[in-house]
């Protein structure tokens, strides 16, 4: 996306998108050839510095606007480009054209698109689909954008810009921009959030700075379940958090299963009735379609936003909403309150990119909450250091402890390159006794030979195995959600996010580095999360004990011994 | 202290593991294209129509098209290196439209190897010109490219003088009859001098019908140039050797 460079009567420097068309801005002196944003605003900045000193009481003001053309043809021509040399008697031309208001007899487009991009983040392609969900020109919607910015409710930012020595994106942060030699000498192009649509030093975002909600309003709020007594301690803690504290991050750090999104609703509707912006933000998507309905049914009439890669519709309005980490990269500084579900999974976890967009869709003096059962090293780290307050969730609704993995070991390893594949038969007999058997294992090399494996074993049962890039993955989950399966294999895919009623879990290989104690305390809790099946059996079958297991069997008798001391479960033999 | 540390550990690493690169289309295995991309997107089993590029049985010489008279008239010969389709056309979409001109970089080597192995030398390399418009609005022209790669790693020299005087739509979505109206005196040469009795190897990242090429070579011819072999990174298949056809 380009900008023409203007020139008013003192000399005064400024911009005016081009567009497609390459209208020339009506009525103002500019520069005919359209350049890159950054180009412009270091010329912007140029003659500002300059025209203190040199053109302070000196002759007309014609005299003083054809020295700064010239001047600045000489800026321009000094650039290592490839754009022919300018020249500030042909280059400058003033349209004849009238200025006429952008929005005369548009007034409820203009509307539209107002309310469609309060906080937003947007490259010319993103206005250019409203313009198309609008069903106007791009041209219009760059005028509407333009009037915007006139009228100081936004900006026009470079989209990569030069940092030191390098280049930073301004939409994800990343400073390892991939720089090459365009038309218009040094360029750079993000890669890390390509998948957004291209960032360059040549194009510009149109950056909003209005809050999503103008004023206070009246929410409907209607939890359709009553928190129960885990969920109301942490959930008095939140709002206490959102309200009083000095602190601007909270970690939420809750049981699997303990139903730590509902313990922020009523802190949610609590900003949305003082006029803040809420958003829930998830990593993966299954989460955000998992959470909207919730939302929808104890927000009923309350307008939500749910954006993710997979909704159709990019623009909606609404202060509430519900979106993926990836799609939170186009807001800035749009929200007083954001929760985060999930923090340490992917793409989410290790993501300076993400992290980066998260933090800066954050208006100044808002707050952040992390919400995990399984929080990550610097999250700890940052809680101990005391810039993070905890909050602790460490029960579930039914009152019963959260059960403990128990650890077996095998002599023989459980890889099938190095096993004859024979398993302790009785042990998953009984195991399969007690309910329904997942079975996790760390490769998906491994899948297919312990399906075969089991089958040989148990030929009666009904088996089957899975992992991500298997093609009848979702209908093979819909199947064992319905209970169709005795015993499931699956690699980590499974590891969160699902309730599966009656099931007991078995981890062959749990001492493989690919699970840390997130990963095996996620596991572990996928048991025992219902009233109806409030406990069950989880099984570490290793060779040796990893600190990762021990970690993870640490932690989950931590919750339950917190939980006990809160008399939020209840003893039981 | 931290960042010190971390920038100390990353100098020790690239000084004491040699970069692994990939294959440069799909990033797998096998450098610099991997067996599969080679099978599925460069076809080394196919044959080149002579007059327009397309990838045809090796049997033959020309494409159905070009038999019948359809094709470009003013060059010598036009070789693609692959199939437009995959990782290669991802490739070439990624870098237009993706300002992503440095993924084309990459293949260089491969593709100036497969390019000297098919065409005889040159007197000089020419990229198809963009409209200055076009150039603006994109930032580079891909088919520039493309020659600074093939100078780099042939050492011919590049020619410059060829410029595009209509702002041409993409002729994507043009048919082959509207694509000659299209490129119709869209290309002027300056200087003719520079270019009396040289051989060019004409480069383009796409060719369908081979019409744009067809109207450069014609200029060229036209100002003295000896003989026009058209390159060019990918190009359509025979439609009789796709499956779904047969």
């Amino acid at each position: 996306m380009y900008f023409f460079l203007t020139l008013n009567k003192n000399g005064d420097v400024g911009y005016f998108p081009a567009g497609e068309k390459d209208r020339l801005p009506p009525g103002i002196c500019c520069l005919k050839r359209p350049l890159p944003l950054g180009l412009i605003q270091n010329a912007q900045d140029w003659t500002n510095k300059r025209k203190k000193g040199r053109f302070w009481g000196s002759g007309l003001k014609e005299r003083q606007c054809d020295r700064v053309k010239s001047e600045l043809c000489r800026l321009l021509n000094g650039q290592e480009w490839n754009v022919p040399k300018l020249s500030s008697q042909e280059d400058f031309v003033t349209s004849d054209c009238q200025l006429a208001s952008s929005i005369d007899g548009r007034e409820l487009m203009f509307q539209a698109f107002d309310e469609l991009v309060l906080g937003r983040q947007l490259s010319w392609g993103e206005l250019k689909i409203l313009a198309r969900e609008l069903r106007c020109e791009a041209e219009i919607i760059l005028a509407f954008a333009h009037l915007n910015v006139e009228r100081n409710m936004a900006e026009w930012v470079p989209a990569v810009v030069p940092q030191g020595k390098g280049w930073q994106c301004q939409r994800c942060g990343e400073r390892n921009i991939k720089e090459w030699p365009s038309y218009y000498g040094r360029a750079g192009t993000c890669l890390s959030c390509k998948t957004l649509g291209p960032s360059t030093s040549l194009e510009a975002f149109y950056r909003d700075h209005r809050p999503l909600l103008k004023g206070q309003e009246n929410v409907n709020f209607y939890p359709h379940w009553p928190l129960t007594e885990a969920q109301n301690l942490a959930s008095g803690q939140v709002l206490a958090f959102l309200n009083n504290s000095a602190q601007p991050k909270a970690l939420l750090w809750a049981a699997c299963g303990s139903g730590k999104t509902e313990v922020c609703f009523p802190s949610a509707a609590r900003a949305l009735e003082e006029g803040k912006s809420v958003l829930f933000a998830a990593p993966r998507q299954d989460v955000i379609h998992d959470v909207a309905p919730r939302l929808k049914r104890d927000f009923p009439g309350v307008p939500i936003q749910v954006l993710t890669g997979s909704v159709p519709i990019r623009y909606q309005r609404g202060n509430l909403v519900l979106a993926t980490t990836h799609q939170v990269l186009r807001f800035w500084q749009a929200f007083d309150v954001i929760f985060l579900d999930e923090m340490d999974a992917f793409p989410y976890q290790g993501s300076e990119a993400l992290e980066w967009g998260l933090t800066h869709a954050l208006r100044p003096k808002g707050k952040l909450i992390y919400l995990t059962a399984t929080p990550s090293l610097e999250a700890l780290k940052e809680v101990r250091r005391g810039n993070m307050l905890l909050i602790r969730l460490p029960a579930r609704h039914h009152r019963y402890p959260l059960p403990i993995p128990v650890v077996e070991k095998y002599r023989n390893p459980f890889d099938p390159k190095s096993n004859l594949l024979s398993l302790n038969k009785a042990r998953f007999e009984s195991i399969r006794q007690a309910g329904r058997i997942l079975v996790f294992v760390p490769k998906i090399s491994w899948i297919q030979p312990w399906v075969n494996c089991f089958r040989r074993y148990f030929p009666d049962w009904k088996i089957e195995g899975s992992y991500s890039s298997d093609k009848e993955r979702f209908d093979k989950i819909s199947d064992l959600r319905q209970g169709k399966f005795d015993l499931f294999v699956s690699t980590t895919i499974l590891e969160r996010g699902i309730t599966l009623e009656g099931i007991q879990v078995v981890v062959l290989g749990a001492e493989h580095p690919i699970f840390d104690e997130r990963a095996l305390v996620q596991m572990a809790g996928r048991v025992g999360r219902t009233r109806e099946n409030p406990s069950g059996t989880i099984v570490f079958m290793s060779c040796s004990n990893s600190t990762a297991m021990k970690t993870a069997i640490q932690w989950i008798k931590d919750q339950n011994r917190l939980a006990l001391k809160q008399g939020l479960i209840d003893l039981r033999t | 202290m931290k960042r010190f540390f971390e920038q100390g550990l990353k100098l020790i690493q690239a000084i004491w593991y040699s970069e692994e690169t990939g294959c440069v289309l799909c990033g797998g295995n096998g450098a610099p294209i991997c067996e599969s991309c080679t099978r599925d997107h460069l076809h080394p089993e196919l044959g080149r129509c002579l007059r327009c590029g397309k990838l045809i049985a090796r049997e033959k010489t020309l494409c159905l098209d070009c038999q019948e008279g359809r094709g470009p008239k003013h060059l010598k010969r036009v070789i693609a290196w692959g199939h437009y389709s995959g990782y290669l056309k991802e490739l070439i979409l990624d870098a237009k439209f993706g300002a992503n001109p440095m993924r084309i970089a990459k293949i260089g080597p491969p593709f100036a190897d497969w390019a000297i192995h098919w065409l005889p030398p040159a007197d000089g390399i020419l990229a198809v010109p963009m409209h200055p418009a076009r150039l603006a609005e994109r930032g580079f022209n891909q088919a520039e490219v493309i020659v600074s790669q093939l100078h780099w790693e042939l050492g011919l020299p590049i020619f410059q003088g060829v410029t595009r005087i209509k702002p041409t739509p993409p002729q994507v979505s043009l048919s082959r009859q509207e694509r000659l109206i299209n490129v119709k005196d869209a290309f002027v040469l300056q200087e003719p001098e520079r270019f009396q009795g040289r051989s060019v190897w004409l480069v383009d990242d796409v060719t369908t019908t081979g019409t744009t090429l067809d109207a450069v070579a014609e200029v060229l011819l036209e100002g003295g140039v000896s003989t026009v072999y058209g390159l060019c990174l990918a190009a359509g298949i025979e439609k009789i050797l796709v499956p779904e056809f047969v």
